[in-house]
């Protein structure tokens, strides 16, 4: 695609009509100064047109600090209140699943215009290092498809994105997990408590051994595309957890909550 | 379960039979299809996982094999090995070039691309085998489509027909040459002197180059590609089997002929209409091959539809299915039950992105441009509607898509007000010498073998010509302000005089400006402005109440510039030299006025910051039109 078209909706980007949405939301999204170059080199170089870029559904800065919900209070939300024993230690979503969100991605998983990964790699490194200490992580681990599924589909949309966030990062990515239920599609299960169930030992571990950390504990960045009840990102880290013992530590970041 | 595809060749007994190369993904199928016709010998040459290999080797071997023939070479054993040596290299040369394109990503086989060769030769006698006729459904059902493997299983399972594996049902109609299938995306090697590299090009959309993306493919496990243009129709990729269907039989036997092309329309037809649509029956009727297009140029307010009646049921009494291709969706739905109303023993359907009868059969097909993609040599007739329109407007995929949904010895009927030059070069004759006009462009003739021009309107009444103004720093007037005479003046007449206004803009964000500026103007009719344009989530409710009255401007991009018709309007263009203007959507904005009959004048003002050769050719069409129609007329009245 080229560097003069957004991605999003194929109108032509112009630099100095952007600068003004580039500009805010570095600022929105950077805490600190010493955040802000790297955070405007990433926004700037999205390859969206301005009104796309005004478009982006930012999570607000009030959210869930367990699960990254955006909310009106900095507290635990209500589903996480009810959650017991928790292996996940947070969540982190850039956007709010929207109508915008909802075309965009079913764009790249289902239509399977990969070419999106390279949008939705940037948009995860925002939303790391808005939330995050970059360096701080030890490996990067994609939630993993069906063999069957990524067969039929051609191509693991969540891989493609820790490849590059990887690499954006300067972190290794490590296939620590493999998946062994064939879940019915989201949309076909009914009710959260299902959808829990349906997950519980989805996940085996693909036996990889885990380097050793620098210092204290191994830090985990799980990786997928969305958080929706959280049930797969939790039934991936308890599955980590079981095989790499109580000495990690285990977050997850996603483009959509 | 990851498919391989076999390549193999197959030399007849006769020994005057060429020889011919062969992919297939089950050699058994093949062998018994061939013991029942023929005795002959196949040759293994290999195997592969990769679609888009085997076919690239077979255009190879195939090259190469009628070179052998052409030098009257018989296919010996040496032969075949060097066929078989040719094969592994070019394997070997097209797995570097790819990994090149790829470089720093890793193959998931440790290779890009695998073979495997082998020394298998098989000698078959002739046996009188019964010949299945497990295809027949299966070829009813695919006739005249081109379909990615995936949306053969859609049809099926539409369609409610069981079938466990198709493979060895397809494989046979390819054999019979009934059928044909090919990687949704085809690779070939480019040689070139100073650089060898890989040309991709999608076999559905035909688009290549940078709209291919290379990819690793968990698939097919091997070098794969994707077409990024018609991904919105299902992913073409280089392992994806494209199957083509040609319907070759009339569609419909018997006399049902007579019945489903009763044609049941009340209304009449003006002089010059009942002209054009008997030169377009005629066309259709024509069995002659040779002229495959024809086009029917009406001004806007000519009344198009009604000229296609008797071509769509000329065709159906032949016992032929009509497919009408039209660029929007709102056409389709409000084009099918207005012709289904005219057709009632005919089955219609209207195909669009989200439409329940996407896979249905039926008399008269109306579908979007884009669907027509999945058809494949089906029609006899084809009409494309606003042959002009954005997505044809420099689309050669689009064009592809509904020139190959035409039987072979079919008719194209284009439909347009405003035809491109190059339609017009190739279909309208000019008249020579005589009517030189101011623009120093000729008449174009009325009618050819080829073309029909409809220059007047339903009613009789010239086309209103456009007024061109040209304001210093137009732009700058309506970010500060500042007055602009003729514009105020027309909203102020308009707002008046009861009638209503469009106010076209070249931009979106143009849409909010104008509004402001007029709200500043006339602050107590704010309430009756809108504005619209394509991602207005509210578009189609503003349009409503625009129809309604309840607004009495409405500000738009060009999406307004066809479909919408409002009696007594009038229509400004704001900024006409802006490149989206073309002459092509300047005439079909003027077209928007006067088409009523009550009200068949009107006003056109083009304001323009610049002189705009766009501005200028437009208003030099509509003239020209104008004068046409003037003289069709003393010539009739001549006559009388
Ligand atoms: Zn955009
Ligand atoms: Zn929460
Ligand atoms: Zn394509
Ligand atoms: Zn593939």
């Amino acid at each position: 695609m080229s560097r003069s078209i957004c991605v999003a909706c194929a109108g032509r980007i112009v630099l100095q009509s952007r600068e003004a949405s580039v500009r805010r939301l570095t600022n929105q999204l950077s805490s600190n100064r010493t955040r802000y170059p790297a955070m405007y080199r990433l926004i700037s170089g999205l390859s969206l047109c301005a009104s796309c870029l005004e478009k982006l559904p930012v999570i607000g800065a009030a959210i869930c600090w367990q699960c990254g919900r955006e909310q009106e209070t900095e507290e635990l939300c209500q589903d996480c209140h009810k959650l017991t024993e928790e292996t996940l230690q947070s969540n982190r979503s850039l956007l709010r699943y929207n109508q915008w969100g909802k075309d965009l991605l079913s764009m790249y998983k289902y239509r399977g215009e990969e070419r999106l990964a390279v949008l939705y790699a940037k948009l995860l490194a925002i939303a790391v290092l808005r939330y995050h200490q970059v360096t701080s992580f030890d490996c990067i681990a994609p939630v993993p498809l069906h063999d069957q599924r990524l067969q039929e589909r051609g191509f693991n949309q969540v891989d493609l994105l820790a490849g590059r966030l990887g690499a954006e990062m300067g972190v290794p990515v490590r296939a620590l997990l493999h998946r062994t239920k064939r879940t019915a599609k989201l949309s076909q299960q009914t009710g959260r408590s299902a959808r829990e169930e349906s997950m519980d030992g989805a996940f085996s571990w693909a036996g990889e051994r885990l380097g050793q950390a620098k210092a204290g504990s191994y830090r985990i960045l799980l990786l997928d595309d969305i958080y929706t009840t959280g049930s797969t990102l939790r039934s991936c880290a308890r599955t980590i957890r079981e095989h790499a013992g109580s000495l990690c530590d285990i977050y997850s970041v996603t483009i959509y909550r | 379960m990851v498919r391989e595809y076999l390549l193999y060749i197959k030399v007849g007994t006769e020994s005057l039979r060429l020889a011919q190369a062969y992919v297939t993904p089950c050699f058994s199928v093949d062998q018994s299809f061939w013991q029942e016709r023929e005795g002959c010998q196949l040759h293994v040459i290999g195997r592969s996982p990769s679609l888009v290999l085997a076919f690239s080797l077979r255009e190879l071997v195939n090259a190469q094999l009628e070179r052998r023939h052409a030098a009257s070479k018989p296919l010996n054993e040496e032969g075949l090995a060097e066929l078989r040596e040719l094969a592994i290299s070019r394997v070997r040369e097209t797995s570097a070039l790819y990994g090149r394109e790829m470089a720093g990503r890793q193959p998931l086989q440790g290779q890009w691309f695998q073979w495997k060769q082998e020394d298998v030769s098989v000698a078959l006698s002739r046996c009188n085998g019964s010949i299945e006729n497990a295809e027949k459904g299966m070829g009813s059902l695919l006739e005249g489509r081109g379909l990615l493997w995936e949306e053969i299983e859609t049809l099926m399972m539409k369609r409610a027909v069981a079938c466990p594996d198709m493979t060895p049902i397809l494989q046979r109609m390819v054999l019979a040459e009934k059928a044909e299938w090919r990687p949704g995306v085809r690779l070939l090697v480019k040689k070139s002197w100073w650089k060898h590299r890989l040309d991709l090009v999608c076999d559905r959309c035909g688009s290549q180059h940078e709209n291919i993306e290379l990819t690793v493919c968990h698939t097919c496990g091997q070098g794969c590609a994707y077409c990024t243009v018609c991904l919105g129709m299902g992913r073409s990729k280089c392992c994806t089997p494209y199957v083509l269907v040609p319907s070759r039989s009339p569609y419909a036997k018997g006399d049902g002929g007579a019945m489903r092309s009763q044609l049941c329309w009340t209304g009449s037809y003006s002089k010059d209409q009942a002209v054009a649509a008997e030169q377009a029956r005629r066309y259709v009727a024509n069995p002659r091959p040779g002229s495959r297009e024809f086009l029917i140029w009406a001004v806007c307010g000519a009344g198009k539809t009604e000229l296609l009646f008797p071509s769509v049921s000329e065709c159906l009494a032949a016992s032929g299915r009509v497919l009408i291709a039209t660029p929007r969706k709102d056409v389709v739905l409000e084009l099918a039950p207005r012709v289904q109303r005219v057709f009632p023993h005919a089955s219609v359907i209207a195909i669009h992105g989200s439409s329940q009868q996407k896979w249905e059969d039926a008399d008269i097909t109306i579908a979007t441009t884009h669907q027509v993609m999945r058809y494949y040599h089906r029609f006899p007739l084809v009409v494309l509607d606003e042959a002009d329109a954005f997505p044809y407007h420099n689309n050669p995929m689009l064009y592809r898509a509904v020139s190959r949904a035409v039987q072979p010895g079919g008719k194209l009927l284009y439909l347009s007000a405003t035809p491109p030059r190059y339609l017009q070069k190739r279909l309208v004759a000019k008249r020579r010498g005589g009517f030189k006009l101011d623009v120093g462009r000729s008449l174009p003739l009325l009618s050819s073998s080829t073309h029909v021009l409809l220059p007047g309107r339903y009613h009789g009444t010239a086309l209103p010509v456009p007024k061109a103004v040209t304001i210093a720093g137009l732009h700058k007037r309506l970010k500060s302000n500042r007055p602009i005479a003729p514009l105020l003046e027309l909203v102020r007449d308009s707002l008046q005089s009861e009638r209503q206004l469009f106010l076209f803009v070249p931009r979106i964000d143009d849409v909010d400006k104008v509004l402001a500026y007029l709200t500043k103007f006339f602050p107590s009719d704010a309430s009756l402005f809108a504005g619209v344009h394509a991602a207005d989530s509210l578009r189609e409710g503003k349009v409503v109440a625009f129809r309604e009255k309840r607004y009495r401007v409405m500000v738009t991009t060009t999406i307004l510039e066809r479909g919408v018709t409002i009696a007594r309007s009038d229509v400004a263009v704001i900024g006409a030299e802006v490149a989206v203007f073309d002459e092509a959507s300047l005439v079909q904005i003027a077209g928007r006025v006067g088409r009523s009959v009550d009200d068949p004048a009107g006003t056109v003002l083009f304001l323009q910051a610049d002189r705009s050769a766009a501005v200028r050719a437009a208003i030099g069409q509509i003239r020209r039109m104008n004068q046409l129609a003037e003289k069709l007329r003393s010539r009739e009245e001549v006559q009388a």
